[in-house]
């Protein structure tokens, strides 16, 4: 009798421990997503452009944390009343918020793997200073690639190549032998101007940015789509013990 | 009559200092100097879709300093057919008649003291062929340095003029290419594949989730039995308590007998 007393505290300990780290872990998911969605490296209008659901993963993973919280108190609840059907719902309700986790973590680890160096350059060749276009999201795009290229010291995608071999909305306006890749590629004084034209449009090391973009650019989508993905399994991971002791925790209750 | 042939015995004395002043009559030099592209430092726009750098054509015209050199400017199969005596800024080899039906135009004159000897280290002596894109459509401006049209390929050479007479010339360069660019649609932009991480994640998650809807529907069908935990069933929180009293009297009694 007092045996299984102690594996009943102790089953109950264990779990009441696992949902506690199941709300905090909810908590602290629901702030990286928030920071996510936040777009913090002004990035957000690139990735619209791409039709990408990167944010889509990230506003799942929001309403999922709160739920966690949530269903968390509720699982600590119904352990330390042991009570069946408040322990049914909590697992219930627990598998719903599961699948939906899942499937943030899915969306969020497969677009990352679709943001390849080809597909921004052909959004930038596309619409970077797109006249024709009257659309908003060029203008954005314009916007963004500019304050890129000015923050990060860099120019296109791979290099201020990409703008030699091939053909863009930017040539169609400005000429080849007048602006071989933008001004905003050239290294630019206090003033905006840049510090030599000629040098810049020779190429002169030193003149203008060589190297590109896109490690700019990777570098806070891998953070996000990978912080995304990898915590998120990492909390289901966890939940998954955490339900299944539940299981047996339920299955063994006297009603 | 001067023009007539010497057909006299004399003629074969005449004969060979003709041959001799024809030459000097020329008198093109031939430099053994060939254009070239800037070969440092490494310049980004070497070549671009219309322009290219060329480097400048220093100590080479040393003996020339009254003339004014030129930059000739030739498509490929040209290089053969160019005269030496064609005027620059003549609508003969007008820029803006260029390639068609112009196969070689003139352009960047400068004297030698543009191009002072010996070159100061550190300094990038270039010339852009090219840059001047105000004037490409002004045909009063027959010596524009405007874009190149197309591709090429193309070739280049220098030539020192004394008024209107050609004094030397460099050798032709080699062939010049400029970059073509391609359309964006050629881009490919279909999947690169999925990275292991992905597969990892989507394989461990379905199985789990696999695991706990058996859970479920196992807990469901089994809802009104005990069967599989007879031995270590859990009592509920109200009977914990009452043990816990009996307990309490089991101490006490042995306390009382003392």
């Amino acid at each position: 009798m007092a045996k299984s007393d102690d594996c009943a505290h102790i089953l109950q300990g264990l779990l009441v421990f696992g949902n506690v780290v199941i709300g905090m872990c909810g908590i602290a998911l629901t702030a990286e997503c928030i920071y996510f969605v936040s777009n913090p490296h002004g990035l957000y209008p690139l990735l619209k452009a791409t039709e990408n659901d990167i944010y889509a993963a990230a506003w799942i993973g929001i309403f999922v944390g709160l739920a966690l919280f949530a269903l968390s108190i509720l699982g600590i609840i119904g352990v330390l009343k042991a009570s069946r059907t408040l322990l049914l719902v909590y697992i219930i309700l627990m598998l719903i918020t599961f699948a939906f986790e899942m499937a943030s973590c899915i969306t969020a680890a497969t677009h990352r793997d679709s943001l390849t160096p080809e597909r921004f350059l052909k959004q930038m060749l596309e619409r970077y200073q797109n006249s024709e276009s009257a659309s908003n999201s060029d203008n954005e795009v314009t916007k963004t690639w500019d304050k890129l290229m000015l923050q990060n010291h860099c120019c296109g995608v791979l290099g201020p190549s990409d703008w030699q071999e091939y053909t863009s909305a930017f040539r169609l306006t400005h000429s080849d032998a007048d602006y071989p890749w933008p001004r905003t590629c050239c290294v630019l004084d206090a003033q905006g101007l840049p510090v030599n034209l000629d040098g810049c449009k020779l190429g002169v090391p030193g003149y203008y940015n060589s190297n590109g973009c896109y490690d700019a650019i990777s570098g806070p989508v891998n953070t996000h789509a990978w912080g995304v993905a990898w915590f998120g399994f990492a909390i289901l991971c966890w939940t998954f013990c955490v339900l299944v002791g539940t299981m047996f925790y339920w299955s063994g209750i006297e009603y | 009559h001067p023009h007539s042939r010497p057909r006299h015995p004399g003629a074969r004395t005449m004969l060979p200092l003709l041959l001799l002043l024809l030459p000097a009559a020329h008198g093109v030099a031939q430099l053994g100097y060939r254009p070239t592209l800037t070969p440092s430092p490494p310049l980004e726009g070497l070549t671009t879709a219309s322009t290219f750098v060329l480097e400048q054509p220093r100590c080479v015209f040393q003996d020339y300093g009254n003339a004014v050199i030129w930059l000739v400017v030739a498509l490929d199969q040209a290089t053969s057919t160019f005269n030496n005596t064609a005027g620059p800024g003549t609508p003969e080899t007008a820029f803006q008649s260029f390639p068609d039906p112009v196969r070689a135009y003139m352009t960047l004159n400068a004297t030698l003291g543009s191009y002072p000897c010996p070159k100061p280290a550190g300094d990038i002596t270039v010339l852009r062929v090219g840059s001047e894109t105000s004037c490409a459509q002004d045909v009063t401006r027959p010596t524009c340095n405007g874009p190149l049209p197309g591709p090429g390929p193309y070739r280049v050479k220098f030539l020192a003029l004394e008024g209107s007479n050609p004094v030397a010339e460099t050798a032709w360069s080699a062939q010049i290419m400029l970059r073509t660019a391609k359309s964006p649609n050629s881009i490919s932009t279909t999947g690169s594949g999925h990275s292991a991480g992905m597969i990892a994640i989507t394989t461990i998650l379905s199985i789990l989730f696999a695991i706990l809807l058996a859970g479920l529907v196992a807990m469901l069908v089994f809802w009104d039995s005990d069967s599989c935990s007879g031995s270590s069933t859990f009592s509920k929180p109200e009977s914990v308590t009452v043990r816990r009293y009996n307990t309490h009297h089991v101490y006490d009694q042995p306390a009382a007998r003392l």
